[in-house]
């Protein structure tokens, strides 16, 4: 059996534990790469099971790795000290009841999710959210994703995203958080996604 | 502290060091002989001696990649001993500083030479006043292809980005460090179990050099420490060729990390080749690309590695 990853959440990612924000994103990105369904780096070292671990292996800790909070937590547990690490933002009370975390607010309700007229690209998902007075940081608050991704979404970048079975989830989220309508909104952006790499 | 260090090193140290690099890589026609030869073409440019050695003695061209006719004496000769000095079967390039041993041979049976007749040929070539022996080594994972590889200052592994490339680079690598860890065993119990862990179906379950040194760790704990030093004195240096984007160079990144990560291997990424049309039309011509075409894209990436590979450098994953 082969050790598929092991190691704490930063030598999963192939960090070291002074990593910025943004150094956990691109290293993230990397495994994804790495790790994803058409990776040509790995073929024949890992089978599929064991590729499917290793990627949620990198997606358990990134998730922690991403969140201030989690991180800070995660830190203390493993009796890592980050000199010169921005704490998180808001302050944490000192002692006390362990605090709860309130999710930041859903986006106003709209009647019913929309649905954009073709062409769903970037631009046009980025008019309607500018629209709804929407910030990127707000979704990413919401959904988790990383706000280096959202833009890359909304400037087209194709070669930067990540793998499609990632990429739905994000644009899923993304619609979600802005009200369009999830499951036609990230098909539309995914097939005019398709269509351009194949006239490439 | 610094130790001090003198300001006019002794002539012998001044004196570059002769060393053996040698390009392999599992797959054919990925690019192993062109590389070699554009290699050979930058180190001899920037006044390095280098002797070019076409090891690929079932399908030698490397004479072709120079543009040059099929010498008379080849390295075949040399190992059935039709010429008696390694220095008849050493031809001039036309490029000041890079001659060849070509291994264009009529003689069928070098492609399998044995072992005593492999190392009176490493000698040969080593004791040649140069600075760098730079051999092809051809496709496959033989021994003799693996042999000359392991016994390399600097091992350099061809790939394209395509999986059959890959597969056969993971290949090439666990048979390299395969044989070599069954050469410094020490007793039979190891050497059955390298022997086993060759076979990819072994009962141990063995499939990764890690998983290797824990079947060790448990039958022969002692002989541990002697495998370690082995796998951490192996060092193959990827060059990722007819690379067409980004994701593409990433690839070399990525080869590296799986390899630590997945064999315990450590490897470098020396750099990368772009798929270039000069290449292949230059190979029609049959004129050598990093000459004929010195400032096309490919040219200028080999300088860049011959660069790196001299200094000792690799290129390095950064966030
Ligand atoms: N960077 C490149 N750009 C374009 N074409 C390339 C490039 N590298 C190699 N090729 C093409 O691949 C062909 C094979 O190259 P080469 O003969 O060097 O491969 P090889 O690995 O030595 O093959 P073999 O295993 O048969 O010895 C070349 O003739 C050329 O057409
Ligand atoms: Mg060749």
């Amino acid at each position: 059996m082969v050790a598929v990853l092991v190691g704490n959440h930063y030598e999963v990612l192939g960090i070291d534990a002074r990593a910025t924000p943004e150094q956990v994103e691109r290293a993230y990105r990397f495994c994804l790469e790495m790790y994803g369904d058409a990776s040509v780096a790995i073929y024949s070292l890992l089978d599929p099971d064991e590729q499917r671990r290793a990627r949620s292996r990198v997606q358990e800790a990134y998730e922690v790795l991403r969140d201030p909070f989690r991180r800070h937590d995660y830190d203390a547990s493993q009796g890592f000290t980050r000199p010169g690490a921005p704490m998180p933002s808001l302050p944490r009370p000192a002692a006390g009841p362990v605090p709860v975390r309130v999710p930041p607010p859903p986006p106003p309700r709209l009647a019913a999710p929309q649905v954009l007229e073709p062409p769903v690209d970037g631009a046009a998902l980025r008019r309607f959210r500018e629209q709804r007075g929407i910030s990127l940081k707000d979704i990413a608050a919401r959904s988790k994703i990383g706000v280096r991704y959202l833009e890359y979404i909304e400037a087209d970048r194709h070669a930067l995203l990540p793998a499609p079975v990632y990429l739905r989830g994000f644009l899923q989220e993304y619609a979600r958080a802005t009200g369009l309508e999830p499951q036609r909104t990230a098909e539309a952006y995914m097939s005019r996604l398709r269509r351009a790499s194949e006239r490439q | 502290m610094m130790e001090a260090v003198p300001a006019v090193l002794p002539a012998s140290a001044a004196r570059q060091r002769r060393q053996v690099w040698s390009v392999g890589g599992g797959k054919g026609g990925i690019g192993k002989s062109l590389i070699t030869a554009a290699l050979g073409y930058q180190l001899a440019r920037v006044g390095r001696k280098v002797v070019l050695v076409d090891a690929d003695l079932g399908g030698a061209n490397l004479h072709t990649c120079l543009g040059l006719a099929g010498p008379s004496l080849t390295l075949g000769d040399f190992i059935c001993r039709r010429a008696d000095r390694i220095e008849d079967v050493m031809v001039e390039t036309g490029v000041p500083g890079l001659r060849l041993i070509s291994g264009a041979s009529d003689f069928l049976g070098a492609a399998n030479i044995k072992y005593a007749q492999k190392v009176r040929v490493l000698n040969r070539i080593r004791a040649l006043d140069v600075d760098i022996i730079l051999m092809d080594l051809g496709a496959g994972t033989s021994f003799n292809i693996i042999d000359f590889f392991l016994v390399s200052d600097v091992g350099i592994l061809t790939v394209v980005p395509e999986p059959t490339s890959i597969e056969n680079g993971y290949r090439f690598i666990k048979s390299a460090l395969y044989r070599r860890l069954r050469g410094a065993a020490t007793n039979g119990t190891v050497r059955t179990i390298v022997d086993s862990a060759l076979d990819h179906k072994n009962p141990l379950g063995i499939r990764t050099p890690l998983d290797l040194l824990a079947a060790v760790e448990r039958e022969d704990p002692a002989s541990v420490p002697v495998l370690k030093q082995q796998l951490t004195s192996f060092h193959p240096r990827f060059v990722v060729n007819q690379v067409r984007d980004p994701s593409d160079v990433s690839i070399g990144h990525q080869l590296v990390t799986a390899c630590a990560r997945h064999l315990g291997v450590k490897a470098t990424y020396a750099g990368y080749v772009p798929f270039d049309d000069s290449v292949w039309r230059c190979v029609r011509q049959r004129r050598l690309f990093a000459s004929a075409m010195p400032d096309c894209p490919s040219a200028q990436k080999v300088r860049e590695l011959a660069r790196g590979l001299m200094q000792g450098e690799s290129l390095a994953l950064t966030w």
